[in-house]
């Protein structure tokens, strides 16, 4: 009989170890990266409102400019971010599925 | 009294639902299958209803209203905290089944003894939690009905005790996800009302003006009920029941209690701890240097982004998800229903300024949410409008802290509370007891902490909570070299760094600015010493290392595989916890 990768990892040889290692990376390196775009964007924030004074000197419908960046275009972005990520992830694993157990 | 009524009313419902529901879980069927029939949504705004505390409901605008627009970094950390709970904890936590950071740090480590640290450990984040949700209870009596600071502590610390003993408010989803609609609504429509009454935001530009707070058209009167320690930004004639006096700028003195007037226009004093801005410095995100500067600002957002994951009546939560994938989708949720409600405290703390100033003379700007709906149409609207703002409050004070007492009365009950008959009747006893007696300490703290702003002190839980499980998650989830000693020394040097420079923050008065604001919210060093040591004092942990790969099988394998754990092994685990 044929051992497949699902028994591979099932019974935690060598093998599957490489497996179950090759996802966890995968997925590590994908949750990075979204990290990576989340951190550079909020986290550059506070020093860009620092740096640019300007900005705080512009007046939008008389509030300033500064408190509608912090307040309300973060969320959406947040969301942007989440939502991207979960589609990846999700392809991740199915890819990981295909990979464990060839549907032939 | 309609705000008395309203209270009642939520806090009756709360109790009456928390009964009925655990009638339900136990009659129909089992909690944990029935809750594999809840979807996202509802998980999702259960979340965020349990997550909603005094410190988003009141403490946001009243840090806004003191500090200036530096406190909206908070609801920005508050939220994006979910989404590194998403990138990194929320599927693997899910799928390993582990129902509490203890379950996880004891199974992932397999020593028992690291779930008694772990235990510990949540008592400290629970209990810097607790603290500023019944201190929210006391403002907030003491707001609608004018009693005691204490009586309000008291009060909800006793109703949330005895709602946790007697079985009610234990995950049930159903009561929770009203609690954050309840919330979202009270905190809505005031703030959607207010800015069509006052006109929308053009016409209120006057608030962010080039000038100090200063009294209203009809002056201003405060009956101040005990003596105040004030600073005059400008030089203000005022009286003191009627006696005329007069402050030079910047003169720093005591007002005695009693009724004071300041006359139309004048510049409002500001208490002790304020520090009195004019509307372009209070309107700046950052400053170089003082309470928002950069240094705070980063230690701010990374303690709430890392710290989130670390709250223990959070991640309780997810488990109610069916798989890995839903509770992805749960958390993307929460994003979205946390987006719409932290759209309205800002209202509140800009509005704060031109509308309720003397909170500036009397130092209670935590109660600014309160006030203002009031203050706007004094008459039966302000009045209904101030009952719907209570009641929210009181369902964020209700729902927070009964979560988090669970957690403390499962943390002591069954995870420090060794030993004797684990009979079912005796861990139910035990788990009441714990309740009881687990919300004494809290409250002695909160009637001490008064004076400390909401939202401080939720900042201290979250700093806590990011130097400690955050580094045990996100090393236990996705390094398979940690070892038990590396988890331990890890967790016990965050612990002690960070609530270290709390209290050194407290005892410390006037040093530098930029090491007082490390002190207040010491993240930024905290959680990279928390993470150093779990990995330096792993590495070197020879005789500690073992294969971790079936913990990490069940930590990442994809459902359906028949890997890691599946539902009917999971039984085993929720077993235990439905004492």
């Amino acid at each position: 009989m044929r051992r497949t990768p699902r028994d591979e990892l099932a019974e935690a040889t060598e093998h599957g170890g490489l497996y179950l290692r090759r996802l966890i990376r995968s997925q590590l390196g994908l949750s990075t990266v979204a990290l990576v775009a989340f951190g550079g964007i909020i986290g550059a924030l506070p020093l860009a409102l620092l740096l640019l004074p300007g900005l705080q000197d512009v007046y939008l419908l008389g509030v300033p400019a500064s408190i509608f960046v912090i307040a309300w275009p973060p969320f959406p972005l947040f969301i942007a971010i989440a939502m991207l990520y979960v589609r990846r992830a999700a392809a991740l694993e199915e890819s990981f599925r295909d990979l464990v157990e060839p549907r032939d | 009294m309609i705000a008395i009524a309203a209270i009642l009313a939520v806090t009756g419902a709360t109790i009456g639902l928390g009964l009925y529901g655990v009638r339900l879980a136990r009659t129909t069927s089992d909690l944990f299958v029935a809750s594999r029939a809840i979807t996202p949504w509802w998980n999702a705004a259960a979340i965020s209803g349990e997550y909603l505390s005094a410190a988003s409901f009141l403490g946001i605008a009243g840090l806004q209203m003191k500090l200036g627009s530096g406190a909206l970094w908070l609801p920005l950390g508050f939220t994006a905290g979910y989404l590194a709970l998403l990138l990194f904890v929320a599927a693997p936590l899910r799928r390993f089944g582990a129902y509490t950071i203890s379950d996880f740090a004891e199974a992932r480590l397999r020593s028992p003894r690291i779930r008694v640290l772990a235990a510990v450990v949540v008592l400290g984040i629970a209990g810097f939690y607790l603290v500023p949700q019944l201190k929210g209870a006391g403002l907030t009596l003491g707001e609608v009905t004018g009693a005691p600071y204490w009586v309000g502590v008291l009060a909800v610390g006793a109703v949330v005790a005895l709602n946790v003993a007697s079985g009610g408010m234990r995950g049930i989803t159903y009561v929770q996800a009203f609690q954050y609609w309840m919330k979202t609504f009270a905190i809505a429509l005031p703030a959607c009302l207010l800015l069509l009454h006052l006109g929308g935001l053009p016409e209120r530009a006057a608030m962010f003006g080039h000038e100090l707070p200063t009294a209203g058209d009809a002056g201003l009167t405060v009956e101040l009920a005990a003596p105040q320690s004030v600073t005059f930004p400008a030089a203000t004639a005022y009286s003191v029941d009627g006696a005329p006096a007069r402050a030079a700028e910047g003169e720093e003195l005591t007002l005695p209690a009693g009724e004071i007037r300041l006359p139309p226009g004048a510049v409002v004093p500001v208490a002790e701890g304020i520090e009195a801005q004019t509307g372009e410095e209070w309107a700046r995100p950052v400053e170089s240097s003082g309470p928002t500067s950069p240094v705070f600002v980063y230690s701010l957002l990374l303690a709430t982004f890392l710290g989130t994951m670390g709250l223990p009546h959070i991640l309780v939560r997810f488990y109610t998800n069916p798989d890995g994938p839903a509770a992805r989708r749960t958390t993307v949720r929460v994003l979205g229903l946390l987006a719409m409600f932290y759209a309205f405290p800002l209202v509140y703390g800009a509005l704060g300024r031109v509308l309720v100033p003397e909170l500036y003379l009397t130092g209670e700007t935590d109660s600014v949410v309160l006030r203002l709906p009031e203050a706007a149409w004094p008459g039966l609207g302000g009045e209904l409008l101030g009952a719907l703002v209570a009641a929210g409050a009181f369902a964020a004070f209700m729902s927070t802290a009964s979560g988090l007492m669970v957690s403390v009365a499962g943390t002591i009950s069954f995870d420090l509370w060794r030993g004797g008959p684990a009979h079912v009747d005796a861990r139910r006893r035990r788990f009441r007891l714990a309740a009881l007696g687990g919300v004494v300490a809290p409250v002695a703290l909160a009637l001490v902490a008064r004076g400390l702003d909401i939202s401080v002190l939720v900042g201290w839980a979250f700093a806590l909570a990011a130097s400690t499980f955050c580094p045990l998650l996100l090393l236990g989830i996705w390094w398979e070299r940690l070892t038990a000693r590396g988890a331990a020394a890890g967790l016990v040097c965050g612990a002690v760094a960070a609530t270290g420079a709390i209290f050194a923050g407290l005892a410390i008065e006037g040093g530098h600015p930029t090491v007082n604001a490390l002190l207040t919210q010491p993240a930024v060093i905290s959680v990279p010493l928390a993470f150093a040591v779990m990995v330096a004092v792993s590495l070197a942990d020879r005789t500690g290392r073992r294969t971790a790969d079936a913990q990490l099988l069940a930590l990442h394998a994809p459902e359906g595989l028949g890997l890691g754990l599946e539902p009917d092994q999971e039984e085993v685990v929720g077993a235990r916890m439905r004492t």
